[in-house]
């Protein structure tokens, strides 16, 4: 048979494209069960990592079912939402803060007052997790993001269950500069957020990150980071994050539930 | 017959090399040089589906229709790039999120189109898969040359294991930000296929 | 005088073509060309543009830059001297401060001299290691292509220490005009080949690699830790107060570049420059003109959130280096468009450009550099369709 006429034409190019169907969805099945599972994990490590309890060698999953325990709260009013509030789109194991600030229903705009760190839209609840210890809690993973200077920051924050003392930061995603604004995955500069007191006893916010260097002799130096040398933008970017997320529109209800309960039990 | 073999395997390494003389693919390069270990990544998986693409180009050559020739290779090329995604993204999840979509982008790198509209159309299984193999390497030859320049420059590291004490943590190495943005690669190249035709004069396009 | 000539011209022959020397003739070339007026006249080469030949027009070009390297030294010193006043510090810092306190050098921002020898403790370094690694380069290559050393590189090497803050560590001098010189200008074939203007070229590189030294407020005072932000960073930043009056930033008492600080220097520079007929004067014009256009139509727009866009043609043309960028870089002949009405278009452009990218950008207060860099870039093509529509003007006149 002649390789142009219509006839082969049409036959080699079905039979290619089975040929090539059946490879490709194989794959994809095949795959898929370890692909969900490297997902998950990674999300897992960062936030132990933040957590401060990531051990590379320790089996990662069986650490986050020992210590960690996830909830979504409703950040309008603070509260945890219960299982039977669960749907399809809004659980914990679907939980993803893009998809759900974009979301007409399940996240919500912000107005240009709301709106200190520039992100625009919200998801309404945020999956939180605490890190448990003996049964109680040790400390807070709060999800938070912000714009910086060229994109938007994904990170988490530790607070202590004193809800006073950052335990930790870090971030998973960003397109800051590198060696300027990258320098928040900077380890010796996240690290220098570990023990910094984020709330003063009357709970207003006191959490400063600087311009420039802090003054370790200074007494406000308990409560303020430093700059990031050279990335003005970037580091008040991270300022504003800290501002909004630990404020009335972010964190500030489920914060507050969780002092009332803590005083009360 | 062995020599053409190897003639086929190791010639676009230095002397008729993908990037360096053709000056193709150079969009990924720059991309994923940033680091050694997705440069690696990378430069596997483009070795292994141009090898691949050129076996399968080469194995129906004799029924290709030449009115849809080009859309065959372009199906055969792009299952491949989506296994191999498949692959990176089961089996090297941290690598794969750096790579993101330039995976998927090998579709368009024009090392694999031009090898199989060039040697595999015309051209035995086994030599074709060779070449396929020899492209990849002269491929994977820059980006390794690159990785390595653009991360030990731009991080003070190889393979993520701290080679220079950089100054922001301690040492005397400050980092090189250039070497983590784009251009470097386009220095780095550029200066690659100076050595490469200060060494092999015969390679100078004439003007 | 006689004597030295026969003196040099007996080792000639060591240095020429079959002799033993022959590798270095590039360096023997030089110093002869220093010592006197070369024998023979450039045959090849694009740089011949006009009658004036290179060595005339680079001298001339140095002239230029005196006020500009006088006001370097004087406001580096003063800076520091100023900001060690206001902290109280007698010296704070590196060597510079121990070796200006081993020679009896005060610190009083209101003495002249004690200003510009403090001043000239940092520039002389710099400038030093500049001629040094860039001549290496020159040398090296003028070697392996057999060819002579130009005098492009004398300009260069002035040019690029004056674009620098004070505090830049030596080693990236180094690198930096390694950088501009090898891929700047030999990559491109040498001088009158490159695209980029070559010192511009090496602070680029250095303002991408080395940011955390050459950006931010704590690089332009030659004092350790003293954060001083320029006026131009101060315009950007809406919670800070410009705190330089328009006529400190004229004279350049302003923290920033060495050599860029002051409008009026460039002013007595430019004003060299277009008399010799050295720089052209439509570029130096229609950069202004496309600054005070831009940005008064910005004016105009206005901004509730980027504080920039208020900011006057005026304020525009004393801050960031755009005086020296318009007057000594912008104009560098080989890098610059060289057809008549390219000039304009030139021009304009880059003074479009610089506000365009100061006040959009919110990261890039240098402007000045990218902007020229970025109008370096489109001059072949701006010359070449100018070039192409006169040769089909020619063309239809006489069909």
């Amino acid at each position: 048979m002649h390789n142009d006429s219509i006839k082969k034409t049409v036959g080699v190019a079905l039979a290619v494209c089975l040929v090539c169907s059946v490879f490709v969805s194989t794959a994809a099945v095949y795959l898929q069960g370890i692909q969900e599972k490297n997902k998950h994990l990674d999300k897992v490590k960062n936030i132990l990592i933040a957590g401060g309890l990531y051990d590379k060698k320790a089996d990662i999953q069986k650490l986050f079912s020992e210590k960690i325990t996830s909830s979504l709260i409703d950040l309008s009013t603070g509260e945890a939402l219960t299982e039977d509030q669960y749907t399809d789109k809004l659980s914990p194991k679907t939980f993803d803060i893009k998809t759900m600030a974009a979301d007409n229903q399940l996240g919500k705009a912000l107005t240009d007052e709301q709106d200190l760190a520039g992100i625009k839209r919200i998801p309404r609840d945020m999956l939180v997790y605490s890190v448990m210890n003996n049964g109680t809690v040790d400390k807070y993973v709060l999800p938070v993001y912000g714009k910086g200077l060229w994109s938007t920051m994904y990170g988490f924050i530790a607070l202590s269950n004193d809800l006073k003392t950052i335990k930790g930061i870090t971030f998973y995603e960003h397109g800051e500069t590198p060696g300027l604004g990258g320098e928040i995955e900077n380890p010796n500069w996240r690290a220098s957020w570990n023990g910094k007191i984020a709330f003063d006893d009357q709970a207003d916010l006191i959490l400063q990150v600087l311009k420039g260097k802090v003054i370790p002799s200074s007494p406000d130096a308990s409560h303020q980071i430093d700059g990031l040398s050279g990335a003005t933008l970037t580091t008040r970017g991270v300022g504003k994050m800290i501002d909004f997320w630990f404020g009335e529109n972010g964190y500030g209800p489920f914060l507050q539930k969780m002092r009332e309960a803590s005083s009360n039990g | 017959m062995a020599n053409k073999y190897k003639e086929v395997l190791l010639d676009p390494i230095f002397n008729n090399n993908p990037i360096g003389l053709q000056v193709l693919g150079i969009c990924s390069a720059l991309a994923v040089t940033t680091r050694l270990q997705t440069a690696v990544v990378m430069a596997i998986a483009v070795t292994l589906v141009t090898a691949f693409s050129n076996l399968a180009v080469s194995l129906i050559r004799n029924h290709i229709p030449s009115s849809i020739r080009i859309l065959v290779e372009m199906t055969i090329i792009a299952s491949l790039v989506i296994i191999a995604d498949q692959f990176i993204k089961a089996f090297a999840y941290d690598i794969s999120k750096q790579l993101s979509i330039f995976v998927g982008l090998i579709i368009t790198n024009c090392i694999l189109m031009g090898r199989a509209e060039a040697f595999a159309l015309k051209n035995p299984p086994l030599i074709s898969f060779l070449d396929g193999i020899g492209n990849g390497l002269g491929y994977t030859f820059v980006l390794l040359f690159v990785g390595f320049f653009r991360e030990l420059l731009g991080t003070g590291r190889l393979f993520n294991i701290p080679i220079l004490p950089v100054a922001t943590e301690g040492g005397w190495y400050t980092i090189n930000g250039l070497m983590v943005l784009s251009p470097s690669a386009f220095f780095l190249i550029g200066l690659l296929i100076w050595a490469l035709r200060a060494w092999k004069p015969e390679q100078v396009e004439e003007d | 005088m006689k004597f030295l000539r026969n003196l040099l011209d007996k080792q000639d022959h060591l240095f020429r073509k079959g002799g033993k020397l022959e590798l270095l003739f590039p360096i023997w070339e030089a110093q002869d060309t220093i010592l006197y007026t070369p024998g023979k006249v450039t045959k090849t080469g694009s740089h011949v543009r006009d009658k004036m030949d290179l060595k005339r027009m680079m001298i001339l070009v140095y002239i230029a830059l005196i006020p500009t390297v006088l006001m370097a030294l004087y406001n580096t010193g003063y800076q520091a001297h100023l900001a060690m006043a206001q902290t109280g510090a007698t010296s704070s810092g590196d060597w510079h401060h121990a070796l200006a306190a081993w020679l009896g050098i005060g610190v009083n921002p209101e003495n002249i001299f004690s200003n510009m020898a403090f001043g000239a403790l940092f520039f002389v370094p710099v400038y030093l290691v500049t001629l040094a690694v860039g001549g290496f380069w020159e040398v090296l290559f003028a070697m392996i292509r057999k060819h002579e050393v130009t005098e492009g590189f004398l300009v260069t090497s002035l040019l690029f220490p004056l674009i620098l803050p004070a505090s830049i560590p030596l080693w990236q001098v180094a690198v930096g005009i390694s950088f501009g010189v090898v891929i700047g200008k030999e990559v491109f074939g040498g001088v009158g080949m490159n695209i980029l203007n070559p010192a511009l070229t090496a602070r680029a590189f250095l303002f991408f690699a080395y940011p955390a030294e050459i950006s931010g407020d704590k690089v332009w005072v030659a004092v350790d830790g003293f954060s001083k932000a320029t006026p131009l960073a101060q315009f950007a930043d809406s919670t800070m107060q410009v705190t330089a009056t328009w006529w400190d930033a004229f004279i350049g008492l302003i923290p920033g570049s060495m050599g860029e600080t002051s409008a009026l220097a460039c002013l007595i520079g430019a004003f060299i420059l277009i008399v010799t007929r050295v720089g052209s004067w439509q570029i130096m014009l229609s950069i202004v003109l496309g600054m005070v256009g831009f940005s008064y139509f910005l004016n105009f727009v206005g901004s509730a959130t980027n504080p920039m866009f208020a900011m006057t043609p005026a304020w525009h043309f004393v801050v960031g280096g755009f005086a020296f960028g318009t007057v000594f870089m912008a104009t560098d002949p080989v890098s610059a468009a060289i057809t008549d009405g390219g000039k304009w278009v030139y021009g304009l452009l880059i003074g479009i450009l610089v506000v365009l990218v100061r006040v959009i950008n919110p990261a890039f207060p240098e402007g000045m550099m990218l902007a020229i860099l970025f109008g370096n870039v489109f001059a072949p093509i701006i010359d070449r369709i100018f070039l192409n529509r006169n040769i089909k003007r020619r063309l239809a006149r006489n069909a």
